[in-house]
């Protein structure tokens, strides 16, 4: 029926990874999209080298937003808070198994990686 | 059938393409609406025999531009009922029309401890504006409550009105959400009695139902030309004596009488309001779109909207877990949106859009209504005169697709 809304992209919708709070966690921080309603909670912990170990999140919003979420928890484990900052849309669109986003659906797409860039910066890794 | 749906869908050359290699199915009109053949070659012609500046030229070319341009004036005039073209001023949408009394007519009689009243179904155009100048005045801003069921809550508007306090009220004659159709009357008369000016945002009425502003006996009325077939462009009508005591809005060429180093005088109206190179072209269109609807008759696009919304409160039912917001009664206007349980907007109208069909989804430019009913946005379907029951039809397939991909 779309091709934006592939089997990949709805697995992580319907069955999210890493969904809910990191106990103890480096990073908490909390985005919402106001034109849109979605919302992020989202916590990471860094391991002694300063790289992502592990990324939880929780919220609510489209498919798209929640997809992008389930998927960056997965994918940035490992990364630097400098590689994270350097994360752009179409590193995102990559992550999500190479979609091409319309510009309407962009801000959900990013929504998470936002989260977790602000996180970072609020909690003086980046 | 009021008229023959598919020689009208011809007049509509954009609804001929395919989209995803669907037939175009387009539900967005109430955001703006597609344009007639008649409007498209109109702008072709304003460019190609007739363009140049309006109310200048001594050239016969400029004459005839003026010429058009302000017949195209009567013609609006006559549509929304007014006797007088030169209480018909061109705007860019009905947007700017709103802010032209706000600031015009508010920065002038607007002071402290009055009160504004306007209702909790206004679109943010019919919204902000009054927001700003109450803060920037001190002055009040109430709102008349909407019902669950989505109508105005007319008993909290007397309280509102007695103790003299209230300058203005400004209401939607259509809610672009809720389709909700206001009593106009009822309100403009109880406004008025209490000594009130009544501000008609008719965006939404205008392109889909008759409207006229002598039997409504409002102040203001604004519109949009794009939202009924015609070009990127607007209009605001209001009484000769209200418009004749309001300072302009706007400065510069066209709307002067004379200027002094240090002083200047204003034109006459309209184009006392109307400052700098207007949308020329846009106003003759503007009039050609007009000229298409009152040959359908609006009381027959009234009927045709009408027969659709009856036919959608049918069948959208049937979609498991869809909810419906505003009157549930085909009394209303062709702009109905809804939600789907678990399921958010922004998924429905690109699932939806795979299939050839725009609606739109969001907030709709009214955040406080969706605030008042909870909902942190809604999708929308809203009709004109080129849809039919096969759109409703396409819509209520596509949104059982659409539980069917999205929900388990």
């Amino acid at each position: 029926m779309s091709d934006l809304y592939r089997e990949q992209l709805l697995e992580h919708y319907h069955e999210p990874q890493n969904y809910g709070v990191l106990p103890e966690a480096d990073v908490d921080v909390q985005l919402d999209n106001p034109t849109c309603g979605d919302t992020i909670h989202l916590t990471a912990r860094l391991d002694p080298e300063g790289r992502i170990a592990k990324v939880m999140f929780e919220g609510h919003g489209c498919v798209i937003s929640m997809a992008a979420a389930s998927m960056l928890t997965e994918d940035v484990v490992g990364k630097t808070p400098q590689e994270v900052a350097a994360l752009e849309l179409h590193d995102v669109e990559e992550m999500m198994g190479g979609l091409r986003l319309s510009m309407g659906r962009v801000k959900c797409a990013l929504l998470a990686v936002n989260a977790l860039k602000k996180g970072l910066r609020e909690s003086g890794r980046l | 059938m009021t008229w023959n749906l598919e020689e009208l869908r011809r007049e509509f050359p954009i609804l001929q393409q395919q989209v995803h290699g669907k037939r175009l199915v387009f539900l967005d009109s109430a955001a703006s609406a597609q344009k007639p053949r008649a409007v498209i070659e109109a702008l072709t012609t304003v460019y190609t025999t007739a363009y140049a500046n309006v109310h200048r030229g001594l050239y016969s070319l400029a004459e005839a531009a003026t010429a058009h341009y302000e017949e195209a004036r009567e013609k609006i005039a006559h549509f929304i009922g007014a006797s007088d073209p030169g209480e018909l001023i061109y705007v860019r949408n009905a947007t700017e029309a709103l802010n032209l009394v706000a600031y015009a007519w508010g920065r002038k009689h607007i002071t402290a401890g009055d009160r504004i009243v306007i209702t909790e179904m206004e679109h943010h155009s019919n919204l902000v504006p009054w927001m700003m100048l109450a803060q920037e005045r001190g002055a009040e801003l109430a709102y008349l409550p909407v019902t669950d069921a989505g109508e105005l809550e007319l008993t909290a508007l007397p309280p509102l009105l007695a103790d003299g306090r209230t300058r203005v009220v400004a209401f939607t004659l259509m809610s672009n959400v809720l389709g909700t159709i206001p009593p106009a009357q009822e309100l403009t008369a109880m406004a008025h009695a209490a000594g009130a000016l009544v501000v008609a945002d008719g965006a939404q009425a205008v392109p889909h139902l008759p409207v006229n502003v002598q039997t409504l006996g409002v102040d203001f009325l604004a519109f949009s030309g794009h939202k009924l077939g015609g070009p990127g462009i607007g209009a605001l009508w209001g009484r000769r004596r209200l418009l004749e005591a309001m300072p302009p809005f706007l400065f510069g060429g066209d709307m002067i009488l004379s200027v002094k180093k240090h002083s200047a005088t204003w034109n006459e109206l309209p184009y006392k309001f109307e400052a700098g190179t207007p949308a020329i072209a846009e106003a003759v269109g503007f009039g050609v779109a007009v000229d298409f609807l009152s040959a359908l008759g609006m009381e027959a696009v009234q009927q045709h909207e009408q027969m659709l919304v009856a036919y959608a409160l049918e069948r959208l039912p049937e979609v498991p877990g869809l909810h419906i917001l505003g009157p549930t009664h085909p009394h209303r206007g062709g702009a109905v949106s809804f939600w789907l349980e678990g399921i958010h907007p922004h998924d429905i109208a690109s699932v939806l859009d795979s299939e050839g069909i725009c609606i739109r989804a969001g907030l709709h430019c009214a955040e406080p209504l969706h605030a008042r009913f909870g909902l942190p946005a809604s999708a929308r379907a809203s009709f004109f005169i080129y849809n039919g029951t096969d759109d409703v039809d396409a819509l209520v397939t596509g949104l059982q697709g659409v539980v069917k991909l999205l929900r388990r």
